[in-house]
């Protein structure tokens, strides 16, 4: 090791990133696809729903006056998200002409829905619904809640109770969600505590990979532009892909830092610029001093894991073609923390949680994620963080021997068999 | 006087195949030094393990007299036979990259290279980038990233391949000063006649072996043994069937005669002029090219 050789270049690494046009439009892109992840689909979701109409043939003629006032008190809790136009029909004699009309209605896509409240069923608790798609889970859920609100009132109603207190008596209970932490209990609305653990966990997981990659282009270009030579008759190859590791690794850094810098001044209290793009009533997260700590140790962690080897690639292989074949490889490792996603979100102290994200190529993502949704306890963060340098150090022992070889080979695609006696030559 | 460089016996496989076989040479302060052979010789992998890129399975290499050290390296120049260049970067702060790696600071590296550029005529191109260039300007880039920390000694692994003329020229021009200075140069070529006029000592390795080394007019005298040039009329048909004469070659009105390594040329001469007319007989040194083409013949016997 030459410090002095490390520094250079590391800094020419890190220079030509920040100098690049890509650094700066996937700085500025990046939050905004993430926005555009988060909002797009509730806002789409909550258009697709706001005019749901739905024909009710109440036989009781008790539940339909009730159903409205619950699905009402439903629309104003969730800001017109889930709402319900409401259409009472007058129940006909001949039940089985009023039911082939119905239908008709809703393949001419008159009404979303129809339901039918039957006396005699509904003493078995049931009410039928009839729609051309019955797999919509969140309609028919609201519409249970609703239903249910609506036939206890009339049902205590029955029993000689007075509607006006029962009315009083059954108002529904909104979640106000507390999240409670070891630095005090503080208000948070549940979906702001999604989008934190979801933009924690994604930008954590895109920019280990973008850098990661980078340092494999790098090496290649480097390679197939015949500079390595040059470099390696002055720098060891050692120093030279330490350099090249740190200097993009930094570049790394500097990116987040703008983005938390960013993120800080916008959720600032005062500067609500976000709040157009939430749903109304969303109290915003806070990033806190000791998950940003966590987040620069864990990307850095992550990042030299990935980093070396996407390093031991690029030395190994030719063009990218022939090395992207075996990075494809690391998309094994890479797509399964995005099945732990959600399992871990809900309940971040379950076994699942804590033996996913203690297994070293996991932790980075998933131990990130736990320390935004619950703090999980020190012996375990402590212990993740030894796992993972233990596996860097291992996995820099053998890249540094893949690298010293690959370097300097052109030609022929490698075997796996070739890159084993490359790690044993050295 | 001490060799600006020895090698010892130095010795590299690459799994069955052996690249450098026990080469020795020393190079002399102050010389231009050849390294000669057909393509696939190990000439390449000689002076990599020269610049510590790759490292000798056995034997040693000497920089002054003292085994080399990293940090040693630092004084030499080296150009690669595959040359290249950051294409993002603009000519300066590639130059100043390449200047920073042999331990000179920016400070000190930016007037040297401006005078560099002004000299190979790019005193405009400093803040282009490397993409922009023509091939040809990159080679001279190339060339200032190589000399521009001033070494001692120049290591240039085949300077002349792709080159255009101007820049042969350049070239030829740099390496004459540089030995002005009195410093030592060592190149790779595969092409006799580029070694025939810039060398001094020359170095022969075939198949990863040193076939011969020495001073190059030495050389010449040891190995030009029994060849001569004829000029003359009558029955040139005879010639081949004179004692001592082992091979006649006609050529533009002259004969080139191989005569026997024991055979003397006065003898020759007296029966010759029996049946001819002589106007020219002299004795002729060999081109390098015979040289090694029998030298090789030679040593695979």
């Amino acid at each position: 090791m030459r410090p002095g050789n490390f520094r250079t270049i590391a800094k020419r690494e890190y220079l030509a990133r920040l100098r690049s046009k890509g650094f700066w439009i996937s700085t500025i892109a990046l939050p905004i696809m993430m926005a555009a992840w988060a909002v797009l689909p509730s806002l789409m979701v909550a258009k697709a729903r706001t005019s749901q109409k739905l024909a009710v043939v109440d036989r009781t003629h008790l539940v339909a006056e009730l159903l409205q006032t619950a699905l009402d008190d439903l629309a104003r809790r969730t800001a017109d998200q889930v709402s319900f136009n409401l259409e009472v029909v007058e129940p006909r004699v001949d039940a089985e002409s009023q039911r082939a009309d119905l239908d008709q209605r809703v393949l001419d896509e008159e009404i979303a829905a129809w339901v039918w409240i039957d006396p005699e069923m509904l003493a078995e608790n049931r009410v039928e619904y009839h729609a051309e798609s019955v797999s919509n889970f969140i309609t028919q859920q609201a519409l249970t809640g609703a239903l249910s609100v609506a036939v206890q009132q009339v049902r205590l109603v029955e029993s000689g109770y007075d509607p006006e207190i029962v009315a009083e008596l059954s108002s529904t209970i909104d979640l106000d969600t507390v999240r409670i932490s070891e630095g005090g209990s503080r208000a948070e609305g549940g979906l702001g505590g999604f989008a934190l653990a979801f933009a924690v966990f994604m930008v954590l997981y895109m920019t280990t990979l973008i850098y990661g990659q980078q340092v494999m282009l790098g090496v290649l270009e480097e390679k197939s532009s015949r500079v390595v030579e040059v470099l390696l008759s002055t720098v060891d190859p050692i120093d030279l892909m330490a350099g090249k590791i740190a200097g993009i690794g930094l570049a790394g850094l500097t990116q987040i830092a703008i983005w938390i810098a960013t993120a800080a001044v916008l959720t600032a209290p005062g500067v609500v610029a976000i709040m157009a793009f939430l749903p109304a009533g969303t109290e915003l997260p806070t990033l806190s001093p000791i998950l940003v700590l966590h987040f620069f140790l864990l990307f850095i962690l992550g990042y030299f894991f990935y980093a070396t080897f996407y390093a031991m690639i690029g030395s190994a292989f030719n063009n990218p073609q022939e090395a992207q074949q075996m990075a494809s490889l690391a998309v094994i490792f890479v797509v399964l923390p995005w099945i732990f996603f959600l399992p871990i979100l809900n309940d971040p102290d379950s076994t699942l949680a804590v033996v996913t994200s203690l297994i070293p190529i996991f932790t980075p993502f998933l131990m990130v994620l736990r320390i935004a949704v619950k703090m999980p306890p020190t012996w375990q963060i402590l212990l993740g963080y030894f796992l993972t340098t233990a596996m860097c150090v291992g996995m820099i022992w053998l890249c540094a021997r893949v690298y010293r070889v690959g370097i300097l080979m052109y030609g022929k695609k490698p075997s796996l068999r070739e890159l084993w006696r490359w790690v044993r030559y050295a | 006087m001490t060799p600006s460089l020895e090698l010892q016996a130095v010795s590299k496989s690459f799994g069955d195949f052996t690249a450098v076989n026990e080469v020795s040479f020393a190079v002399p302060q102050g010389t231009i030094y050849g390294l000669l052979g057909p393509n696939g010789a190990g000439k390449t992998t000689t002076l990599r393990m020269i610049m510590d890129i790759i490292a000798p399975d056995s034997g040693l290499v000497l920089l002054n007299g003292h085994p080399r050290c990293r940090a040693d390296l630092a004084r030499v120049g080296y150009l690669p036979e595959e040359r290249g260049l950051y294409r993002k970067m603009t000519v300066t702060d590639q130059l100043v990259f390449l200047a920073e790696l042999h331990g000179i600071r920016r400070r000190e590296a930016l007037p040297a290279i401006e005078s560099w550029l002004g000299r190979v005529e790019l005193a405009e191109w400093g803040q282009r980038k490397v993409e922009e260039l023509s091939k040809g300007m990159q080679q001279k880039i190339q060339l200032i990233g190589t000399v521009l920390h001033d070494p001692d000694l120049l290591i240039l692994d085949e300077p002349f391949s792709g080159l255009d003329p101007i820049n042969q020229g350049l070239f030829k021009d740099l390496l004459a000063d540089y030995q002005r200075q009195g410093k030592t140069i060592i190149f790779s070529t595969h092409i006799m006649e580029q070694a025939e006029k810039l060398c001094d000592y020359i170095c022969l390795v075939s198949q990863g072996r040193t076939i011969l080394e020495g001073e190059l007019p030495t050389m010449k005298r040891r190995l030009g043994g029994n060849s001569y040039r004829l000029v003359a009329d009558g029955d040139l048909e005879r010639i081949d069937k004179v004692n001592g004469v082992q091979q006649a070659l006609f050529h533009d009105g002259s004969a080139k005669l191989l005569l026997e390594p024991d055979a003397s040329g006065s003898e020759v001469l007296s029966e010759l002029v029996g049946f001819l007319s002589v106007h020219e007989f002299r004795s002729q040194e060999p081109d390098l090219e015979e040289i090694f083409i029998k030298a090789v013949r030679d040593a695979t016997r």
